[in-house]
């Protein structure tokens, strides 16, 4: 499922990242990468706010889209 | 022997102030991703022989932004002699990310654990020694905020500069390892700076520009591709991703064994004031309300009152210790109140036959003598003044009336109406019905006051107060240094010089400091809680519509204290066309500098209106979007801004320290402006006003230099209404420096008249302008090319002489076309105009852009053969 769609507050793990680009890259340096968990915590209109490895990340909707999650086992 | 420690670490961990805390330098430290756009050098407080240089903060060492680039060729083609690396303990895992690949270099690193308060605070532990034994180098613990560690660290890092002793960690799994050593082979004959391994890696990862320096051949780029394609296909994954996620799990085994999470992460303080400010709904408004009021207070009440006392006070008569200026400007009111009713009251008497003349002689003696005084009161008992409404103020017009007349212009002068066009006409012979009509016109709502024997008799006794009981006076500038320049027999150009030309000028630029320092303090404010960060990301959904980024807007907001800053805070934007846009649109907002411009326009031509100021923000922040809108359809700035993806700081209360220090460095820089090109700007404009082309002194400014050289270009600016030299000339010294335009209006009209509270300084102002023409001039020195300074940081950034004349005539020719509208939409609607010119230029405007809509999305049409 998206990170566009999930609940806020709910952790989720990172199932796939699509795309090759620049942005995605960037996002792997910040530490969203595949397994990992992350949380978030706020949403606007499809932008999102996550909490990964204790730092908060802003991304836009077009990007959001493309992160696929799972809810994580807690 | 000179050792060099390079500051590396993720954005936002603290290196800028570790930086001012060891070298004592007072670089600003801000609290969003980007703060530091440019690498910076000093020396170690405590050993000279020791150079720190700060760079940007960098994620990883695979350049996304210019910044980063900055950073990363620092480190591969100057070779520090050691690295020290700021770690933010509360943040580790991603913050070991970047140390990976700082290792990896070859060159020594030392790692300064930074925020270990805020560490220890959540619950967690670090074991330091299994941190420095798994990643093997030096961990010491520091807090840059208060100061411990500091020192230790840096020994360390000479230490280990001096020993070259590098880690020795593997942080791949053996598959990798496999796969790097047989890229390391393709590059076995190079040499490099720093460490092979480091190359091998980023070759592996297929970095562009990494490839591009090495010149590989092509046979070797080939088994390069197959070590990739083979790698990839081994993984499933792009090898930046493989190499990206063998770093996060040796990260994740070091983090595993070396700290221990304490309690639960649960919603902290910043989240919780996230929830409100980025909230769908209320984030909009709350951040129009955030602006608001910074503006509010540093434009329309504080700002301006304090401007009112530098321009009056400081650059005008005088003022008083402690601040009871007010006080006594209300005794000179009353006084002048009084002087009003004697005069009218005078005029009354002359009507009804009384002579008046013995009397006014003894009301200026030195010493009067009362009993004549007396005997002009006991004849004119029965005398009274009756009040004359602008009605009777016109029959008195066409009557001649000349003491009605002068009863009601001193009413009208009273209540700040100028008047000295009027009083001259009315005089003439031939007086011009127009201007007798428009002061009609203007004093519609005036009405003189009545006053009879017993009012005339209470005003005499009124004395004009004496500025020294009021405190201690300070006097003005202008009037120390005219005393000063009259107790050495100064010639009368020398006066003119020092008074008109260097006082009236840098004093005007010098009387907005205080609004200007108020500006940067909120500013500063903004960015040190970490609001600044989620301005961006609030105004990216909007953004994004008109084909911009959030990250836009953060260069516009800066931009609003100093454009130079605030062009090079476009630094932070990923994608290349959006910067050049980014860059060529920020100086549309009016900065600290144009304040001045439009407190001017404001002050004289629209009584202190409330909406100007706010006006001119929008006008920028439309010029802007329009910008984007237009821009975006051409071929060079093409394409969609790239995904926003920011890391947010968390908030904390802005240390106070820092926000002084950065006020006065912006304020200082802005003195030192005025002390140094604003001078020379002035003295020459002063120069050149006050000399013809035969190098004889002027009487009439009308006669010099200035004026002939402002009559060549004045013809350009005829459309735009304010085709007069005066204007002419102060839009082009506006391009030294934007406050430059007030300096030189007060130069041409001599602002030591401003001493007099203005007024005679704006109605000169007044003569000149209509309320559209100076709207139509503001607008035009607002948003055409901006000043110098900012200029050579547009060439700069844009690194290209083409881009930056390209910046320049779309932004002088849309503030030529913005200004050109004003004007003639104005002149129709209220200075009953014809409407036949705007609306054909709106035509032709709204046709080009359409134009350049249809032709782009022609373009854009697929080619399916």
């Amino acid at each position: 499922m998206p990170l566009t769609m999930v609940k806020s507050g709910e952790p989720q793990t990172i199932r796939k990242i699509n795309g090759k680009d620049d942005t995605k890259k960037f996002l792997e340096t910040l530490g969203i990468i595949k397994g990992e968990k992350l949380t978030v915590l706020t949403k606007t209109g499809g932008n999102v706010i996550v909490n990964v490895k204790n730092s908060r990340i802003a991304i836009s909707k077009s990007m959001a889209m493309r992160i696929l999650v799972q809810e994580a086992v807690k | 022997m000179n050792i060099k420690i390079a500051l590396a670490g993720n954005p936002n961990c603290g290196k800028t102030t570790l930086y001012n805390a060891i070298t004592g330098s007072t670089e600003y430290v801000g609290n969003r991703p980007g703060v530091t756009v440019e690498e910076k050098e000093a020396k170690l407080k405590w050993n000279k022989e020791v150079i720190i240089m700060d760079l940007p903060g960098i994620y990883s060492l695979s350049p996304y932004t210019s910044e980063e680039v900055i950073s990363r060729e620092y480190i591969i083609e100057k070779t520090p002699d050691v690295i020290l690396n700021v770690v933010d303990g509360s943040n580790i895992e991603r913050n070991l990310y970047l140390t990976t690949q700082l290792i990896e270099t070859g060159i020594p690193v030392v790692i300064g654990l930074n925020m270990m308060d805020i560490v220890n605070k959540s619950g967690d532990v670090i074991d330091i020694s299994k941190l420095e034994k798994t990643l093997d180098c030096p961990v010491i613990p520091i807090s840059a905020l208060k100061g411990t560690g500091l020192k230790e660290v840096c020994e360390k890092a000479v230490k280990m500069a001096e020993s070259k002793k590098t880690s020795n960690i593997k942080i791949f799994s053996n598959k990798i390892e496999n796969y790097i050593s047989q890229t390391k082979e393709l590059i076995k004959d190079i040499d490099f700076t720093i460490s092979k391994k480091w190359f091998a890696v980023k070759i592996f990862e297929n970095d562009e520009e990494i490839i591009k320096t090495l010149n590989l051949n092509n046979n070797k780029k080939s088994i390069l591709d197959n070590i990739i394609s083979s790698a990839e296909k081994d993984f499933d994954d792009d090898t930046e991703s493989i190499i990206t996620n063998e770093r996060y799990t040796f990260i994740e085994k070091t983090v595993a064994s070396a700290v221990k999470k304490g309690s639960k992460e649960k919603l902290s303080f910043s989240d919780k004031i996230d929830k409100i400010v980025t909230n769908r709904i209320a984030a909009l408004p709350i951040f129009a309300v955030v602006m608001f009021i910074v503006y509010y207070i540093s434009v329309t009440s504080i700002g301006s009152d304090l401007t009112d006392w530098a321009n009056d006070g400081v650059f005008g008569d005088g003022w008083h210790l402690p601040f009871t200026t007010e006080k006594y400007n209300e005794s000179v009111e009353n006084f002048e109140n009084a002087q009003l009713k004697i005069d009218t009251f005078k005029s009354a008497a002359l009507e009804n036959g009384i002579d008046t003349e013995a009397f006014e002689e003894q009301m200026e003696a030195e010493e009067p003598d009362i009993s004549v005084i007396n005997e002009f009161i006991e004849k004119t008992k029965y005398i009274k003044a009756e009040p004359i409404d602008n009605n009777a103020f016109t029959t008195a017009v066409k009557e001649k009336d000349f003491p009605k007349i002068n009863i009601f212009v001193a009413a009208a002068e009273a209540n700040e109406i100028p008047a000295d066009v009027f009083k001259e006409e009315i005089e003439s012979e031939n007086p011009n019905q127009e201007i007798i009509n428009s002061f009609i016109a203007d004093t519609k709502d005036i009405v003189s006051e009545e006053v009879d024997n017993f009012a005339f008799v209470e005003a005499l006794e009124i004395e004009e107060p004496n500025p020294e009981e009021f405190g201690i006076w300070v006097p003005g500038i202008p009037v120390l240094a005219e005393s000063a320049l009259d107790s050495i027999n100064a010639s009368e150009w020398v006066k003119s010089l020092v008074l008109d030309g260097i006082i009236g000028g840098v004093g005007a630029v010098l009387g907005f400091v205080p609004q200007i320092l108020i500006l940067f303090f909120l500013l500063a404010i903004l960015e040190d809680c970490g609001y600044m960060a989620r301005i961006a990301f609030i105004l990216d959904r909007i953004f994004r519509k008109f084909g911009l980024s959030g990250k836009s807007f953060i260069p516009v907001i800066v931009g609003t204290g100093c454009g130079v800053p605030g062009i090079m805070a476009s630094r932070t934007i990923e994608n290349n066309n959006d910067r050049r846009l980014t860059i060529m649109t920020t100086t549309f907002i009016p900065c600290g500098a144009k304040l001045p411009i439009i407190a001017l326009i404001a002050g004289a031509l629209f009584k202190n209106a409330g909406w100007v100021a706010p006006s001119a923000y929008f006008l920028g922040i439309f010029a802007i979007i329009f910008s984007g809108i237009v821009l975006k359809r051409l071929q060079a700035f093409k394409g969609d801004p790239a995904p926003f993806v920011m890391e947010l700081p968390a908030y904390h209360f802005p240390a106070v320290k820092g926000l002084f220090i950065h006020m006065w460095d912006k304020g200082k820089a802005f003195i030192k402006k005025a002390g140094t090109i604003i001078f020379l700007a002035c003295a020459v404009i002063w120069f050149l006003q006050s000399f013809n082309l035969n190098l004889e002194m002027v009487e009439n400014a009308e006669d010099s230099m200035l004026a002939s050289l402002g009559k060549i270009i004045a013809p350009l600016f005829k459309p735009l209404g304010f085709g007069n030299w005066e204007a002419s000339v102060a839009t082009v010294t506006g391009l030294v420096a934007k406050e430059n335009v007030v300096g030189t209006f007060g130069v041409l009209y001599g602002v030591e008249d401003v001493a007099e509270n203005g007024v005679e300084y704006w109605a000169m102002l007044r003569e000149a302008f209509t309320p559209v023409t100076a709207y139509a001039f503001l607008a035009f020195n607002l948003l055409c090319a901006p000043c110098f300074a900012a200029i050579g940081a547009i060439r700069r950034e844009m690194a290209s002489f083409k881009w930056t004349v390209f910046a320049i005539i779309y932004q002088t020719l849309l503030a030529y076309v913005a200004a050109l509208l004003i004007n003639l939409w104005g002149t129709a609607i209220w200075l009953n105009g014809s409407f036949a010119a705007p609306i054909i230029l709106t035509i032709i405007i709204i046709g080009f852009i359409l134009f350049i809509f249809i032709n782009s999305s022609k373009k854009t049409v697929p080619i399916t053969a």
